[in-house]
């Protein structure tokens, strides 16, 4: 397999396993955004989708958790019911997919070191892919759950 | 104008070196040296300068700003200019070249070229480390404010 069919298969892999946080995510923002501010999530899914950095997308989340309340809303169903969307979100992004980014990158799987710049730059790539597949599920559930007008804890019924 | 292999270096430099130096720079700030988050104004100020000018002038800039006569109430803001001075010089004066690498030695290249390649290298690094500090800056200021109203709330 080439070397770039290697990391879309990673990524694709990755993207199973962080699906149920992804829908937990877009939950919480269905919750605290509601169909009212459904312009925030696209807004961020365009931003994921053109960054050339992963931490415009950072910057972005701190803006709108800065400006707007509702980005800093709780969700009573989340296990931390302290935290706000906004922060949840930076630090699933910031912290959980680096430690995604470095397994995938490991020598038992892509095999991409860390010293040179040509390497940093692939692993800035695969980070800034993880990242717009996560936004993307996340936005997804947002959306289904808007639809379905059950943006309230405990509103929502899932099979399985 | 600077190649793209200048570019790709700086935007991996910002992901992982100066994302992380702005917001610590920022906490260090607010969190152990108690200043205020800075306001609005400057934030907005600091920004259009950031994006717009070369670097020669946002450096006279932050100068200005450090070395004007605040009032007490405002004396963060000098301390928040001065620091933000030290980085960039630091960054302009060592690291630039010695850390980041990013001005090859380019035999022929006469002094005023070089200074240009300097300017422009620089106002880009500059204005990384300024976007991630003004985001950071934006949630200490709402955390700081929203601590402020609970501290309300609860003398009520």
């Amino acid at each position: 397999m080439n070397p770039e069919m290697k990391i879309i298969r990673e990524v694709n892999i990755q993207a199973e396993n962080f699906y149920n946080e992804a829908v937990k995510l877009g939950d919480h923002a269905a919750y605290a955004l509601k169909a009212q501010h459904r312009s925030q999530m696209t807004n961020l899914e365009n931003i994921a989708e053109s960054a050339f950095k992963a931490t415009d997308i950072l910057d972005y989340i701190k803006k709108q958790t800065a400006r707007f309340s509702y980005w800093r809303q709780p969700f009573p169903e989340d296990k931390d019911a302290n935290t706000g969307f906004g922060e949840r979100l930076k630090h699933y992004l910031e912290h959980r997919l680096q430690t995604t980014l470095e397994n995938i990158c490991g020598p038992k799987r892509l095999d991409i070191g860390n010293t040179t710049d040509e390497d940093k730059q692939e692993r800035r790539r695969i980070y800034l892919l993880l990242i717009r597949q996560f936004v993307r599920q996340m936005v997804v559930e947002y959306e289904y759950q808007v639809s379905l007008g059950s943006a309230s804890p405990g509103g929502k019924k899932r099979e399985g | 104008m600077l190649s793209n292999a200048q570019l790709q270096k700086i935007y991996l430099l910002s992901d992982t070196i100066l994302y992380r130096e702005a917001t610590v720079f920022m906490r260090k700030l607010v969190q152990e040296q108690g200043c205020d988050p800075l306001p609005t104004s400057q934030v907005a100020g600091l920004l259009s300068i950031a994006e717009a000018t070369r670097y020669d002038e946002l450096h006279r800039f932050v100068l200005h700003q450090r070395d004007r006569n605040w009032p007490p109430s405002k004396r963060d803001i000098k301390t928040f200019y001065a620091a933000l001075e030290e980085v960039l010089s630091l960054m302009q004066r060592k690291r630039l070249k010695d850390e980041f690498r990013l001005m090859p030695d380019i035999q022929g290249r006469s002094e005023s070229e070089a200074r240009q390649e300097l300017d422009e290298l620089m106002a880009r690094l500059a204005r990384e480390f300024i976007q991630h500090l003004v985001a950071e800056n934006g949630v200490l200021a709402a955390r700081k404010a929203e601590e402020r109203m609970k501290q309300r709330m609860n003398r009520r």
